[in-house]
């Protein structure tokens, strides 16, 4: 046994005896260091993984939603597509009809025109036929009084005289009609 | 074994000097690393953050191993401290040892019986208690003492004795055995010059080496130890 110089009450021994005191303050030490753990370390660390499972979970959650939401959107577009698409065959279609019956109308109307332009056409050429025909016949008349009255010298009845030409005449319109 | 102590009495209980600095520069050291791991923590983890998780998640691991359901998250603590005080206990001896007056103040502490038997008994102490709190005292004492059968029970009363002392002194002899031969390679080391000098280093290395290990498994085996005697505790067998 040695005496210490710093500790007085502290008795050096080789190994004797065993020193119970020890399993205290073992313990204690042990205690108090899972109590300073626990406050400054476990706490907040346990939290800050209970925040991070909870994250973790909210992205999973938000990332699944977004996926069905992008879904449905392609979806609504893909179907709004192909309903335009329709529509604008639906169109074509209507304006292609309706240009096609508007067409006939056009042709129709032209024809008809047409028909009664040569109609009307037609009967303008007869009836100025007819005046040129009537305006020689007179004009013949006179000139074959004035012809016969010169050259017979004789006195001729204008009617007797047009009497002979219409009927000459009217054996020419005859002539003419065959 | 004969390496001089400092003792003092106190209330009539010897006190180890030595063996008290050594405890709390174990303690200190765990509550430091834990702490300076702990600031400014992340939802995403970084650098020494993902570290300490880590550690939490084996120790976590450990746990569940043993004990099933929601009464397992709240040993978490328990034996993430028990975990990292031990392995730093058990490193610490080999990192340095501090020697006044002949009398070492600063080794492994666990290279102690009365430190290893400590923990061993508050580890055995926690699953009693939580025996009798969860199952009751006649649940807890027909459970732990009359199974299978009522005349097991002195065998049962013994093996509770067992559990403790092998628990304790499995921890204690690894520590002190490594640190003990490190010690006689250090002594070989000096007893001849330099033609001992040098290959006690490459010795020294290797024993260094497998004793990191051997005090790395046996943090690993204490929790786990710890942990199957509390489940044990806790579910009675039929």
């Amino acid at each position: 046994m040695l005496s210490h110089s710093l500790l007085p009450t502290v008795a050096v021994t080789d190994g004797g005896g065993l020193y119970y005191g020890n399993m205290i303050f073992t313990a204690f030490v042990f205690i108090v260091l899972m109590l300073l753990i626990m406050k400054f370390a476990w706490k907040p660390l346990s939290e800050m993984m209970e925040k991070r499972a909870n994250k973790i979970a909210d992205d999973i959650n938000s990332a699944e939603k977004s996926r069905k939401d992008a879904e449905d959107l392609a979806k609504q577009r893909e179907d709004a597509l192909a309903k335009s698409r329709e529509d604008a065959t639906g169109i074509i279609n209507n304006a292609k009809q309706s240009a096609q019956v508007q067409s006939d109308q056009i042709i129709t109307t032209a024809r008809n025109d047409a028909q009664s332009i040569k109609t009307s056409a037609q009967k303008d050429i007869e009836q100025e036929r007819k005046d040129a025909l009537a305006n020689t016949k007179n004009d013949v008349a006179n000139l074959s009084i004035e012809i016969a009255s010169k050259i017979i010298q004789k006195e001729l009845k204008a009617d007797d005289q047009k009497a002979l030409i219409d009927s000459y005449i009217e054996g020419l319109g005859k002539q003419d009609a065959r | 074994m004969n390496d001089p102590i400092s003792t003092f009495k106190l209330f009539g209980l010897t006190f180890n000097i030595g063996n008290m600095v050594a405890v709390t520069v174990a303690a200190v050291f765990t509550f430091l690393l834990v702490f300076i791991c702990s600031r400014k923590l992340q939802v995403i983890p970084s650098g020494k953050q993902n570290f300490l998780e880590m550690i939490v998640d084996f120790t976590n691991g450990i746990v569940k191993g043993s004990i099933s359901g929601s009464e397992a998250s709240s040993f978490g603590l328990y034996a993430f401290v028990l975990f990292l005080f031990i392995f730093i206990s058990n490193q610490m001896g080999l990192l340095f040892q501090i020697d006044y007056n002949g009398v070492t103040y600063v080794k492994s502490p666990t290279a102690d019986p009365i430190v290893a038997l400590t923990l061993a008994a508050l580890s055995l102490s926690l699953a009693h208690f939580l025996g009798v709190s969860k199952l009751g005292f006649k649940g807890y004492f027909v459970g732990s003492y009359f199974k299978p059968f009522k005349l097991l029970f002195p065998l049962n009363v013994f093996e509770e004795l067992a559990n403790f002392l092998t628990l304790g002194l499995r921890l204690y002899g690894n520590i002190f055995a490594g640190e003990l031969l490190l010690g006689m390679v250090t002594k070989l080391a000096f007893s001849m010059g330099a033609l001992s000098f040098i290959p006690s280093i490459f010795i020294a290395m290797i024993w260094d080496a497998f004793s990191i290990f051997i005090g790395s498994v046996q943090a690993f085996v204490f929790v786990t130890l710890t942990f199957v005697y509390i489940s044990q505790k806790l579910q009675p067998e039929e």
